[in-house]
């Protein structure tokens, strides 16, 4: 008898705390602050912070790592947004306490247009070099202080885990790769309008222009006015237009320097099953310095 | 409405600083109605004269005042071989004085309002908040040209690896460095407090046998940034008198103080004619060069030297060499090339 008190306990127990624990998994590319919060206490979820150390010392989610946005992409030659060599990622992934097996959610702040992008860059890197588990927060730190979110003035030391990184893919690919496949590949092109079409270009961007047969798909139509993540219906419809419905087709997607694009690279992958989703990092600046690069208009 | 007043009230009950009213530092007449009147003799820094610290902080303003922060006397020893003894008075009146000095540092400027730089200033730290320490404003403000910039990853290529793991200025370098310890140093050369790589990575300790085996190679023959700097930093060719050049690069060389030390060397802004305006030929000129070691604050534990040998000693990138040399620069400077040697193996 008492057997089976233990027994009902535990079913009562199970069925109560359940959908709790449920609701407190992290799933999909975006995690909005009230998921984050409720996943503070989830061991396996690793909070990183990618501002810059000054910002993170002033205040930041309590718990969070930080390993700021500059560790993570770094000028090579005239190129912004390179990926560092693989060994540095390995430390920088693992010293930050995170393996293959976590959960990372990736908070940056949202004070400025690149900005925003932080946390997509960082967020395609890992999953390029072994980390598959990766979402950002929608709003960044932007939104967890405007919700009125405890902030932590702690440095958070992490435990190094033991992670080695390797490509994973080709969720990067070169100007080499992107010449061959164009015509074959869905080339997308995530900048504003008035730089698809040739009209502006940015002073480190050598011609105004893109690359020749690129589609539109500005990084802009990604959020709401409150700068967050639309809903995942608004952003298929989006999608659509631009990528097709055929979720197998290879898709390529460029910007400038290769950060912004990665914001709708991960939508596409992660929330809306797109399975073939590259980033060309070299994007406009190599592309347009190249006479050779096929471009229009 | 402007916030940067001291108008918050919690802040004026917390910090005793405010206790005995803002005429305790700033003067002026706070019993007067009209602004011309209450203002009138009001100091506007008053921590320019150090007697308005000293009243509660004693020993560090005593310190302070002898401190190179304070003395600016690193930026007259640096150049004062370069002069006659006719020349060095003119210097002292007229440029070290006038123009040097003004880069002083004054309590205030750490702790409370930026200083001016070329007459641009950051404004209050944090309103009217007397700040202990905050390295991303105080310390890259006056250092924000070249060392703060390559710190973090600013300047170009990766931030140092110090920075990628949370660690600020003061991480390093302690407060004595700031305050002073009572001693009128000459040169940041001199000071004791100086952080050194070996304070936290003990030779020996490396966890990869190569590494070992590199770093015992390399012992009292390449300085730790010869190997790991990890990318260019800013070497200034002029900016005195209204114009200025500078350029990313990366130098490696003999250290002008150590000649049998390779190390980072950085190009430094005093030319031939820097000080003309005020009268100087600077008759010495050739017997310091215009490249100097520098602590490049911009570590990576990987960089090219270090994952390839042959870098410096078949292909010697980065090394000085007689065709990289500044024109009209110091006939010093042919003192600091060396031509790496190939390994035999």
């Amino acid at each position: 008898m008492k057997r089976f008190k233990t027994l009902g306990l535990f079913l009562i127990l199970a069925v109560t705390l359940l959908p709790a624990l449920v609701a407190a998994q992290i799933t999909g590319p975006i995690v909005s602050v009230a998921d984050l919060e409720k996943n503070l206490t989830n061991p396996n979820v690793v909070v990183l912070d990618v501002r810059k150390v000054e910002e993170y010392r002033e205040g930041h989610i309590p718990g969070a790592v930080n390993a700021a946005y500059g560790s993570w992409a770094i000028k090579k030659g005239e190129l912004l947004n390179e990926l560092p060599s693989i060994e540095d990622l390995s430390d920088l992934i693992a010293g930050a306490g995170i393996d293959k097996d976590s959960q990372v959610v990736i908070v940056g702040k949202t004070d400025t247009v690149p900005d925003q992008f932080d946390m997509t860059r960082v967020a395609w890197t890992l999953k390029y070099v072994g980390v598959p588990n990766v979402a950002i927060l929608s709003g960044g730190q932007n939104q967890w202080v405007k919700e009125g979110k405890p902030l932590s003035q702690d440095m958070v030391r992490a435990k190094a885990k033991r992670f080695r990184a390797s490509a994973t893919g080709n969720l990067f690919v070169n100007k080499a790769y992107v010449t061959e496949n164009l015509g074959k590949a869905a080339i997308i092109d995530t900048r504003a309008p008035a730089f698809y079409e040739g009209k502006e270009k940015l002073a480190f961007v050598p011609k105004p222009g893109r690359i020749k047969g690129a589609v539109n798909l500005p990084v802009g139509q990604l959020y709401t006015p409150e700068g967050l993540y639309k809903d995942k219906a608004e952003l298929a419809a989006l999608a659509q237009k631009a990528a097709g419905t055929d979720l197998a087709k290879e898709i390529i997607l460029y910007c400038d320097t290769g950060k912004t694009c990665t914001s709708w690279a991960l939508i596409l992958k992660d929330m809306l099953g797109y399975q073939n989703v590259k980033i060309y990092d070299g994007s406009s600046m190599e592309w347009l310095a190249d006479p050779a690069a096929p471009s229009e208009p | 409405m402007y916030l940067g007043y001291v108008v918050d009230q919690e802040l004026i009950k917390k910090d005793p600083h405010f206790r005995m009213g803002c005429v305790f530092c700033h003067k002026g007449n706070a019993k007067e109605m009209s602004r011309e009147a209450a203002h009138k003799g009001m100091v506007r820094k008053p921590s320019d004269n150090l007697r308005s610290c000293m009243a509660c902080h004693k020993k560090i303003t005593d310190n302070y005042a002898k401190s190179l922060h304070y003395t600016t006397a690193g930026l007259r020893t640096g150049v004062m071989p370069r002069f006659s003894k006719e020349e060095l008075k003119i210097f002292d009146e007229k440029v070290f004085e006038k123009s040097c000095r003004s880069c002083h540092a004054s309590c205030g400027d750490c702790h409370v309002k930026g200083a001016p730089v070329s007459g641009i200033s950051i404004g209050l730290i944090d309103k009217h908040k007397f700040v202990k320490k905050d390295e991303g404003k105080t310390c890259a403000f006056c250092h924000g040209g070249r060392v703060y910039p390559e710190y973090t990853g600013n300047y170009g290529g990766a931030p140092d690896v110090h920075y990628q793991k949370g660690m600020l200025c003061m991480d390093c370098h302690k407060k004595e460095e700031f305050h002073g310890d009572g001693t009128a140093y000459k040169t940041k050369s001199e000071v004791k407090q100086r952080p050194a790589c070996r304070d936290c990575h003990k030779p020996g300790n490396e966890a990869k046998l190569t590494a070992q085996i590199a770093h015992r190679e390399h012992e009292g023959k390449v300085s730790c940034y010869g190997c790991h700097s990890g990318a260019a930093y800013r070497n200034c060719s002029d900016c005195h008198g209204g114009h200025a050049a500078a350029n990313p690069g990366m130098i490696l060389g003999k250290s002008p103080r150590d000649k049998k030390t390779l190390t980072t060397l950085r190009l430094i802004p005093t030319v031939r004619d820097t000080f003309l305006p005020a009268g100087i030929k600077m008759e010495h000129y050739d017997v310091l060069p215009n490249y100097w070691d520098t602590p490049a604050h911009n570590i990576r534990k990987r960089t090219d030297r270090t994952r390839n040998c042959d870098v410096c000693h078949v292909e010697g990138k980065n090394f000085l060499t007689k065709e990289m040399l500044i024109k009209d620069g110091s006939k010093a400077n042919e003192s600091l090339i060396i031509v790496p040697k190939p390994i035999n193996r």
